[in-house]
């Protein structure tokens, strides 16, 4: 049989066969349950993808005109105004991020939300002399441009993220599919065909069985006859000469009882031949099984 | 897995290393944070044209093991420097995010994330 | 009268001054600019104006910020050779106009010095006119006592900080302050130093300053609406020159509590009425800009004047901006503000 290799070890009894149906039936629900996970994180990856290609090029965009806005502050302050922005930053950010849990379908995806301390400006004072305006326009621009860095980074997380559990839930419904699946069922059609095995081999027993019994009984029965012709001619010597009723009442009496005798003995053998029908049938059916097993593995 | 909640509550602040006039855009903004406390003196970094290889990649290391930092943005100019680095970073923290400067226009055939994006696709 | 012995010490330097105000830009040229569509177009137009090829040395990649130091530098050497052949009063002039430079130059090593930066990388970033032999100096001194006592002491900033800042001041308050403070003084001195010059130069150089202290009297307030900036913290930082600098001008201006009280304050100056004017996308500061343009134009009207020279620094400076800009659009491809320029000539 083929596969043969490829199946646990155990012993083929009822017990493990009925075991491993159970094996199987778990693993063909939880194939079907974690294909349809896959299915929901994948229709949700597509998605993210797509958003993640749109944001990215949305950013770009974001940031030129971000960029632009700080050539305005240059053109307004006539300098460079980067080196005391560097130096007025203070040891509390304004601009934070909070993350966020959200659930798609047993995974959870942070998603990132700015949080923006309004109180805290380090830079009210850059540009007071001049440029003031366009640096205070400047950090709104630049605010902005960052909160759809942020809205990317969380669709780049949950990207990454996603890619990762899909990759495992993908890895594990092959498991199942190509590995755990084919196994049982090698599994439990090596236990049928040993069932089977020890099915025959307890058929040809118990026919073996049958016919020693059949042949005693006939012998028995053969015996049985012989006496009683033996009987039957002595009792008719004497039964003439009884009396006439006594002959009736006792050939009567005798009658009933080879009636009983017979019940007794042919009547265990009725239950051995109705047992060895059932097996035959069981037996066909094993074979018909093994035939279907041949045929697909033919097919794979 | 921890919960993820673990993993991100400490996670705040957005780093950033970039040239001159994209730092000076961010922390317009308001992402920086500097403290006396060792090994986080800084979020972001300013690198010249000449930066040296070496430097980038050892304060890119410095800010993806940060614990604080949930976002590190990475001008894309200096992201091709260190590509291999950014390449085989899979954690999803922090999330890296390669963005343009002033001189350097965004390129969405260079980005790593992209790029494993067309790479699942097919294309 | 003056007029006749101007040009025994100073008739060259005028004339090289109006030469280069003849190299600016004029409006057809900046027209050109703004058609190109790359940086290297740019500095193809830019080849056959009065810069020359003074891009040519540059390799690899064009950018604004490369561009906008080679347009310094050019102006560098320009005033340095101004500089160099001028004699007495107009050499103290051209110290007085890099005084300003140097007040930005020191309140940068100021900050670094606080925050502990490195030397040469401040260094590098102070601005080229505002030199001086002490400069580098500055960021020995550890604390902001000593960088007074011995660094500061011997430059010609002194007296400003001298007359407005006591040592305690230095150390926690911020740097703007103290930058606008030392200017206010800075205007305030010079503006007597102009007033000492021979006619018609005191009477233009005057204009100058009070528009520039105006000018920064009306940022100051401007930009400190929303801050914690008291009254009197503002009164400090406003130059006692210039048109708004009459006491009842500037007690309004500081208390004012929102843009349209200052607007009344500033629109009262006949001239000054059209700086908060939003039509056009034109900011104040570009306002501001447009109006010095004005007087910078008119000032090269004047013959034997001294006063030219702060109108072509102004200008060219102005041009710098403007070609910044225009490159600034075309690399970020922003064709549609490119008209932001100012071409005064």
């Amino acid at each position: 049989m083929s596969g043969a290799g490829n199946r646990e070890s155990v012993f083929a009894t009822r017990m493990t066969l009925s075991v491993m149906k159970g094996k199987l039936k778990g693993a063909e629900q939880g194939h079907s349950l974690l294909k349809r996970k896959s299915e929901a994180l994948t229709k949700r990856f597509r998605d993210i993808t797509k958003r993640i290609d749109d944001a990215k090029r949305k950013m770009g965009r974001v940031m030129q005109t971000a960029a632009f806005s700080l050539a305005e502050v240059s053109y307004a302050t006539g300098g460079n105004i980067s080196y005391q922005v560097q130096e007025s930053v203070s040891s509390k950010g304004r601009f934070k991020v909070r993350a966020r849990q959200e659930n798609v379908s047993g995974v959870y995806l942070p998603q990132f939300e700015p949080v923006i301390d309004e109180t805290i400006n380090d830079f009210k004072m850059t540009g007071l002399g001049r440029g003031g305006q366009q640096v205070q326009r400047a950090r709104e621009v630049y605010t902005k441009a960052v909160e759809t860095l942020v809205d990317l980074a969380s669709l780049q997380t949950a990207f990454v993220i996603l890619d990762e559990v899909i990759k495992v839930t993908n890895r594990r419904v092959n498991a199942i599919e190509h590995v755990i699946i084919p196994r049982t069922e090698n599994t439990i059609a090596y236990i049928n065909s040993e069932l089977d095995e020890i099915d025959r081999e307890e058929f040809y027993r118990l026919k073996k069985v049958q016919e020693n019994k059949q042949e005693g009984v006939a012998q028995e029965e053969a015996e049985d006859a012989a006496r009683k012709s033996r009987k039957a001619d002595a009792d008719a010597a004497e039964a003439e000469a009884l009396a006439e009723s006594i002959a009736k009442a006792k050939a009567q009496v005798a009658q009933a009882e080879t009636d009983d005798e017979i019940k007794t003995t042919k009547n265990p053998v009725l239950y051995e031949v109705s047992q060895v029908e059932k097996l035959e049938q069981r037996a066909e059916g094993g074979e018909q099984a093994v035939l279907q097993e041949t045929e697909d593995d033919v097919i794979f | 897995m921890p919960p993820a909640s673990e993993l991100t509550q400490n996670r705040t602040l957005i780093a950033a290393i970039g040239d001159e006039d994209t730092i000076t855009g961010l922390l317009l903004a308001g992402i920086g944070q500097v403290t006396n406390e060792p090994g986080r003196e800084k979020n972001f970094f300013v690198a010249s044209e000449s930066v040296k290889v070496e430097d980038l990649q050892k304060i890119y290391n410095e800010f993806i093991e940060r614990d604080d930092i949930a976002i590190l943005l990475i001008n894309q100019h200096l992201a091709d420097k260190i590509r291999l680095l950014i390449d085989t970073f899979t954690k999803p923290f922090p999330a890296i995010l390669e963005i343009p400067s002033k001189d350097h226009p965004y390129d969405p055939e260079k980005d790593s994330v992209l790029r494993r994006v067309r790479r699942l696709f097919g294309e | 009268m003056e007029g006749l012995f101007f040009n025994i010490n100073d008739g060259f330097i005028e004339a090289v001054v109006r030469g280069y105000k003849n190299g600016l830009l004029s409006s057809s040229q900046y027209v050109n600019l703004t058609q190109c569509d790359t940086l290297e177009d740019l500095k193809l137009q830019l080849s056959a104006t009065d810069y020359g090829n003074f891009l040519s040395n540059v390799s690899g990649v064009l950018s604004t910020s490369i561009i906008e130091s080679k347009l310094n530098d050019n102006l560098v050497s320009q005033f340095r050779y101004l500089k160099a052949q001028a004699s007495e009063p107009l050499s103290t002039l051209m110290d007085y106009i890099s005084y300003g430079y140097m007040i930005d130059n020191v309140a940068l090593m100021i900050t670094g010095t606080v925050h502990e930066r490195d030397r040469s990388e401040m260094l590098e970033r102070c601005h080229p006119l505002g030199w001086f032999d002490t400069l580098p100096t500055l960021s020995v001194a550890t604390d902001l006592e000593s960088l007074y006592e011995t660094v500061l002491v011997d430059t010609p900033l002194a007296p400003y900080f001298h007359d407005c800042l006591s040592v305690d001041d230095l150390d926690d308050m911020n740097i703007e302050i103290i930058r606008n403070t030392l200017f206010k003084a800075y205007l305030e001195d010079f503006s007597d130093f102009a007033k000492t010059l021979s006619s018609p130069s005191d009477e233009v150089m005057c204009r100058f300053l009070a528009f520039e202290a105006d000018k920064r009297s009306i940022n100051i307030c401007v930009n400190s609406l929303n801050t914690e900036l008291t009254p009197e913290d503002k009164l400090k930082m406003m130059p006692g020159l210039g048109r708004l600098s009459n006491p009842a001008f500037q007690h309004q201006m500081v208390h004012s509590d929102d843009l349209e009280q200052l607007k009344i304050v500033v629109n009262s100056v006949g001239e000054y009425k059209n700086f908060f004017d939003e039509s056009n996308d034109k900011s104040m500061e570009d306002h501001f800009y447009e109006y010095e343009m004005t007087l910078c134009k008119n000032a090269f009207t004047q013959q034997f004047t001294y006063s030219t020279i702060w109108a072509f620094l102004r200008s060219k400076e102005q041009e710098i901006r403007n070609i910044a800009w225009i490159s600034e659009c075309i690399s970020q491809n922003q064709k549609d503000r490119i008209n932001n320029y100012i071409a005064a000539y």
